[in-house]
């Protein structure tokens, strides 16, 4: 704050109290004048109601007094009078400095014990299972629900199934987190309706639903160029996130009308990278948590 | 001391000078306080990586401010740690240098938005806005189905821009120019979206991050 501004506030402050204050002494020792009766002449109601003149009490005088030292307490303690710090030193940063670091104190021992064991490990940990599902309920819910069944409208997989996209053991569930995921299909309308018809029969068949066994049977001809991803018998590849279509569990959905959605325009699935948002501690109790509850 | 009394006679007898009064000792409050804000606020700079907003996302933000977003969003993280464990590092005022008005709010019946950006994928953001409890069931925002259906007028943005060029933001005549092309199909939805994934790029959305930067002024 330049020195014009800080006189500036200063001069205000003092001009502001310098008058209430005279005001409220002055007041109090100004004379009104009064009939004989005592009262000051305003009369209502026909002279049925009179104004009478009393001193105003101790107690209203004694904390309207009370709030100009106040004040100026304030205004040594705390920044207001100008440029003046205030003798603390107070700002609002500093107070959440102190405040974040008070509570690193507490929490950095807990954190440092969760380092030192393997996610697994730490999935038994009640202390880090609860740390981890209150954050995971803040962050992560949005997309796979506040319990981790996802949401097939968003390609959101389902955490508690057992079946993993990416893998299911402690490092692969972080790694998903801080450095998100992009699983992504290429549209395959090119092959023409009827093949993307006989290849979702033929999908469907892999895990057992209903199907139409003769389409099943042409579309298996087609799976070839499938099963560069989703590999020659359907199982899926972790390392590109390609799903397993054999298990009856659907990142879009398993009727036929979305398998062939599926097919024929693809899919692309993201969830962002968290590394920045989260950190590392942060991301190893959701970790736990997600694998405390999918290993139930 | 008995002369006083004319004084505070006139005052209660006379509600225009009463008024007079009363305006006076109010604004000395707002004098000490807004006044010298006013003056900083003009002197405070872009840092480098707050750029102007792009035609889409200008156009975002104005369907932001048209929809009324601001009415329960925020985009204001107070230097609480509750919020900054929440919502990442606090806001300062040279993120909304190029927010005319600013986007701050005051009523937060949903999150702060502040650091929303790339928080959720971009079809998150477009389910979301089209139907909130397709992915947050228990959502009471309002879904805004007509984004996905209106167009965005390329000639409008490119006024817009040249107004606020006027006002000293830093668009060039091929930034302008540009604006069709970046606008070209795009739609309501889309432009929102933008905004929203360019929102709180200035400060990490890490709360550990207001550890580390300087205790500003």
């Amino acid at each position: 704050m330049s020195t014009f501004w800080s006189a500036w506030v200063i001069g205000l402050t003092v001009f502001n109290l310098g008058l209430t204050f005279f005001l409220f002494v002055w007041g109090q020792r100004v004379e009104i004048p009064t009939l004989a009766d005592g009262t000051s002449g305003h009369t209502w109601a026909h002279g049925a109601l009179r104004e009478g003149v009393r001193r105003l009490p101790l107690w209203w005088a004694a904390i309207s007094g009370s709030m100009f030292v106040i004040g100026a307490i304030y205004l040594v303690l705390y920044p207001g009078f100008g440029a003046n710090p205030g003798i603390l030193g107070w700002t609002a940063h500093r107070e959440l400095h102190e405040d974040m670091q008070a509570n690193l104190g507490k929490l950095d021992p807990l954190l440092e014990s969760f380092r030192q064991v393997p996610v697994e490990e730490l999935a038994g940990n009640p202390a880090a299972t609860r740390m981890g599902q209150r954050l995971f309920i803040d962050n992560c819910a949005a997309c796979h629900g506040r319990e981790g069944h996802g949401n097939q409208l968003l390609g959101a997989p389902d955490l508690m199934d057992k079946d993993w996209l990416y893998g299911g053991a402690g490092e692969a569930i972080m790694a998903s987190i801080v450095n998100g995921r992009s699983g992504t299909m290429p549209p395959w309308e090119s092959l023409g309706d009827a093949a993307v018809k006989n290849l979702a029969q033929y999908v469907l068949s892999l895990s057992g639903q209903p199907h139409d066994a003769a389409a099943a049977t042409a579309g298996k001809a087609q799976f070839a160029i499938c099963s560069a991803c989703h590999g020659a018998d359907g199982t899926g590849n972790q390392a590109l996130g390609a799903p397993n279509l054999t298990d009856g569990i659907w990142l879009y959905g398993g009727t036929p009308e979305a398998i062939e959605r599926s097919i024929r325009r693809g899919r692309s699935g993201r969830m962002p990278p968290w590394r920045d948002r989260l950190g590392d501690d942060n991301t190893r109790v959701i970790a736990a948590w997600i694998y405390s509850q999918a290993n139930r | 001391m008995a002369r006083g009394y004319k004084y505070f006679e006139a005052i209660e007898k006379h509600a225009g000078l009463l008024g007079f009064f009363t305006a006076i000792m109010v604004s000395l409050g707002g004098l000490s306080e807004i006044t010298p804000l006013f003056v900083h606020a003009a002197t405070v700079e872009a840092p480098a990586n707050v750029k102007p907003y792009d035609p889409l996302r200008l156009a975002g933000k104005d369907i932001y401010v048209r929809e009324g977003c601001y009415l329960c969003h925020t985009q204001m993280i107070r230097a609480l740690r509750a919020e900054t464990e929440r919502y990442g590092h606090y806001s300062v005022a040279e993120e909304s240098v190029y927010d005319r008005p600013q986007l701050w709010g005051s009523k937060r019946t949903g999150p702060d938005l502040a650091r929303v950006g790339g928080k959720y994928s971009d079809e998150w953001q477009r389910l979301h806005l089209l139907d909130p409890r397709k992915v947050v069931p228990e959502s009471n925002m309002p879904s805004y189905p007509w984004l996905e259906h209106e167009s965005i007028d390329a000639r409008d943005i490119m006024a817009r821009m040249r107004t606020l060029r006027r006002m000293g933001d830093p668009y060039s005549d091929e930034d302008i120019a540009a604006a069709p092309a970046a606008l070209e199909g795009k739609t309501a939805l889309d432009a929102l979206v933008a905004y929203l994934q360019g929102l709180g790029t200035r400060f990490s959305a890490n709360p550990a991050a207001s550890l580390e930067t300087e205790d500003a002024p």
